[in-house]
């Protein structure tokens, strides 16, 4: 399945920010899910800005366009404002994107855990993430950060619990 | 209160689910193991097929002993996966059948307890002043019931008959799907020819 580009792609002006307020917004706002969709169709979860520029999303190459690099300074800030992205450093040159919040991420694994009979038991991080059994699962893959911050997530709902041990962590889903 | 919330935290994970987080992750490393040395084995198998191509055949013949020596390791550690499996599986079975256990005490402590309030004595007496009070009910129902005279008696029973009869009377039903319901209502021997009826028409189909 490939990736379905908005029309706004094929536009020119897509490219450069607008200066008028509203206009700027609304282009803000598909440049935003744009984005976030292509992320979430790459399964992509760490972004690095000089290396997005390149890449096809801020890179038009039938048009001839990109997006210049404090453009994407400001993508990305918007969606830090709406919590799908964390900076990683304070140069603000990697980021993380959650193209799904931590707690949908957990819904979707309690989700998979109480399918497979699997409430009160333990698993490893790597089970889930790249376990035979998760294979086909849309959290299959989880980069490690993510999986568990939607374990945090679950467990703030008390429906999990984070083990500890010197080599490396576990979870107990209640 | 937090102190009371840490506590209840730290109980919920029990030494055995440490155990088995153990063991699951030494699987989960045995399994890294394996894919390693599976995406060797399939790279030795390639570089023997070049080595035999370019004529090489001491060398791919060395290459092949080392990758058989690597085949059997995948076997150990197969074998090593499905002990540590095993094992997982014997400490997850012997924390259900704890929990059975404790079910079952719970049960069997409810029983006493339920038991120490029903004495077998305190149920005869109430059986006996049930049945003391039923009785009393009948005498009650009696002297009420009283109230008709043998003739009135007489004449509900005809009233009775009566009707019936006139039921009987009625043109049959011609049903041959649901004969038994239009006859219900009827009288006992009407209902046992009813009854027969049928019979005899599948006979005679």
């Amino acid at each position: 399945m490939s990736f379905e580009w908005p029309w706004q792609y094929n536009f020119p002006p897509f490219f450069t920010l607008q200066p008028n307020v509203d206009t700027r917004q609304k282009q803000l706002a598909a440049w935003c899910s744009l984005a976030l969709s292509y992320c979430r169709h790459h399964k992509l979860y760490t972004l690095d800005v000089m290396e997005a520029q390149e890449s096809p999303v801020f890179n038009n190459k039938k048009i001839e366009r990109k997006l210049s690099l404090e453009a994407i300074q400001v993508v990305f800030e918007e969606l830090r404002k709406k919590g799908n992205l964390e900076w990683l450093d304070k140069n603000k040159s990697r980021c993380l994107v959650m193209w799904r919040r931590p707690e949908e991420w957990g819904k979707l694994i309690y989700q998979w855990v109480s399918k497979n009979g699997m409430v009160n038991t333990v698993c490893t991080l790597y089970e889930l993430s790249n376990g035979d059994d998760t294979e086909g699962e849309e959290f299959h893959g989880l980069e490690e950060w993510m999986l568990l911050r939607s374990l945090q997530a679950l467990q703030t709902e008390g429906k999990a619990e984070i083990i500890t041990m010197d080599d490396g962590k576990g979870v107990k889903f209640f | 209160m937090g102190n009371i919330f840490g506590k209840k935290k730290r109980t919920r994970v029990t030494e055995q689910d440490k155990a088995i987080l153990q063991l699951k992750q030494q699987r989960d490393k045995l399994r890294q193991y394996q894919k390693r040395i599976s995406l060797h084995l399939e790279k030795e198998r390639l570089l023997a097929k070049q080595l035999l191509k370019d004529g090489k055949k001491e060398k791919a013949l060395l290459l092949l002993k080392k990758k058989r020596y690597q085949d059997q390791l995948l076997d150990k550690t197969e074998n090593q996966i499905s002990n540590l499996e095993r094992m997982v599986q014997d400490l997850e079975f012997a924390q259900i059948e704890i929990k059975v256990i404790e079910g079952l005490k719970v049960g069997n402590e409810c029983l006493k307890k339920m038991h120490e309030v029903m004495s077998v004595e305190e149920v005869e007496r109430i059986m006996d002043e049930t049945q003391d009070a039923i009785e009393y009910q009948r005498q009650i129902d009696e002297m009420l019931a009283g109230s008709l005279s043998q003739e009135d008696e007489e004449a509900v029973l005809a009233e009775l008959e009566a009707i019936t009869q006139g039921d009987v009377e009625l043109p049959e039903v011609p049903s041959d799907e649901l004969p038994e319901v239009p006859e219900a209502a009827e009288e006992k021997p009407e209902k046992e020819r009813a009854r027969k009826k049928p019979q005899r028409e599948m006979l005679a189909a």
